[in-house]
């Protein structure tokens, strides 16, 4: 549990990293990807349809409108 | 992971929330054993191409009954007062959007038709995420021609390339691979990387295969402590079809020890060619260009020929494998032995994995030789030989 708890450290190290240079890059300039991943508080999520993991039943976003959720984006390396 | 599990459970089990995980993972079933491992009971997509387009990984976001984001990355200690126990309003919102390429489990003919009209990058990629999203490998040809054509349109589109990258190594890991199809791979990822450098689910895709210098961490190595904590509470642990590579498993290292073995184990004249091609082989250097003085994974892969319905001899001395370097290259290790299974014949393909450090002066496209010696037999039943064969391997060294 300590390895995966280092992982995930360092991935979200690296994305404050990644996050800084965008920020840093996008004020002067746009040369960051325009449809990279970047939702804002205050705007609608973009809905999005992906397979469910292990029957592949389509799941969109907009399906859980009135309820509350909480989208964790992960990996298990 | 497990800790928003634990914590977000009772919430769940009130209605009070909703909890979604994406996995970025191209395994699916690797994602279902951590799953089952972790005791994740929330549903979890599966997003093998990263089409959400999320450069790193974890990320929390917590949305509202409108679907509006109330919190990025929230604090497990105050999601309820942040969040669960606030009252939001819709007002002032602009609609929403629909993330690129993720629409839904489209029309498959009308995302084709559309991107034959208006043959952008963006369309063909799309067309490509619904053939590999909803139909999988059986279409793995056309979704790889879908990149392709996004590419054509747009040679800078790292997404095409990154997934174009995934599709060819979905096709070598199924009975559906072709030659080359791990080095094209990587030549793909590569180029998305160098496209996007900033992208570090791409980066990481490329580390999961290359030399342990530039690993951050072993990437699979947690599968068997998984499988045996499943079995341990008296589950059947969820079963891999594609199981973790060596190179997905190392260690990380700081410094290249080089195992030199200058002798070969067997003589490298003398000992008959495999002239008949019983056994192919393959090699995939990764990443595909080096630096002088840095290192590369090299993964040969060698698998009897079906269509002579070769087969493995496995009651003789296993496939070895010998590095004959050119001076001031290095190896680790430069003699390798495979694992063979417990059965008297087997087919299988059998990669292995070595690591190579060019010198100071190395400059180009520098080739370098593999020989394997391995036992192999015509036919079921037939006559079974030592052969060897000399592979090459070509690195491509320069700034």
């Amino acid at each position: 549990m300590k390895a995966v708890m280092s992982r995930l450290y360092l991935h979200f190290r690296h994305l404050q990293l990644s996050v800084l240079v965008c920020v840093g890059l996008c004020i002067p300039v746009t040369h960051c990807h325009a449809n990279a991943y970047a939702p804002q508080v205050g705007q609608l999520h973009p809905d999005f349809t992906l397979p469910r993991l292990g029957d592949g039943v389509p799941v969109s976003l907009s399906q859980f409108r009135g309820r509350k959720v909480l989208l964790v984006h992960f990996a298990s390396w | 992971m497990p800790a928003w599990n634990s914590h977000t459970r009772d919430w769940v089990r009130q209605g009070k929330l909703v909890v979604i995980g994406i996995a970025q993972e191209q395994h699916e079933k690797r994602c279902q054993l951590f799953a089952q491992w972790q005791q994740l009971d929330w549903p979890i997509l599966y997003d093998p191409l990263n089409v959400m387009e999320v450069a790193g990984v974890p990320i929390e976001i917590a949305i509202d009954e409108y679907g509006i984001v109330r919190n990025l990355r929230p604090r497990k200690e105050t999601l309820a007062q942040d969040f669960l126990g606030k009252t939001y309003s819709p007002e002032g919102v602009q609609g929403a959007s629909v993330l690129a390429g993720k629409a839904a489990q489209a029309d498959l003919q009308a995302l084709q038709g559309h991107a034959k009209q208006a043959n952008k990058a963006s369309a063909w990629r799309a067309l490509g995420d619904a053939l590999v999203l909803w139909e999988g490998l059986p279409r793995i040809d056309d979704a790889i021609a879908a990149y392709g054509r996004a590419i054509g349109s747009n040679p800078k589109d790292g997404d095409a390339h990154f997934r174009l990258g995934t599709c060819y190594r979905m096709r070598y890991e199924s009975s559906q691979r072709r030659p080359a199809d791990f080095q094209r791979a990587v030549d793909h990822w590569t180029r998305a990387r160098q496209i996007r450098p900033n992208q570090y689910i791409w980066r990481r895709r490329i580390e999961q295969y290359g030399p342990r210098l530039a690993k951050p961490y072993p990437f699979y190595d947690w599968v068997g402590t998984a499988s045996a904590a499943v079995q341990a509470r008296g589950e059947q642990p969820v079963a891999l079809d594609t199981l973790p590579t060596d190179s997905e498993m190392a260690r990380p290292v700081r410094r290249f020890d080089a195992e030199t073995q200058a002798t070969p184990p067997n003589p490298l004249d003398g000992i008959q060619s495999d002239t008949q091609a019983l056994v192919l082989s393959e090699v995939t250097v990764v990443p595909p260009r080096v630096k002088p003085e840095k290192t590369v994974r090299v993964h040969v892969s060698l698998r009897p020929n079906d269509k002579l319905k070769a087969h493995w001899n496995n009651e003789a001395e296993p496939l070895t494998l010998w590095l004959e370097l050119p001076p001031a290259w290095q190896a680790q290790p430069q003699r390798l032995v495979a694992s063979q299974p417990n059965q008297p014949e087997s087919s299988e393909a059998r990669t292995l994995e070595f690591e190579l450090r060019s010198p100071a002066s190395a400059k180009g496209l520098c080739r370098l030789t593999a020989h394997a010696w391995y036992y192999v037999c015509e036919d079921l039943g037939g006559a079974c030989r030592f052969l060897h064969q000399a592979i090459p391997v070509a690195v491509t060294v320069g700034q």
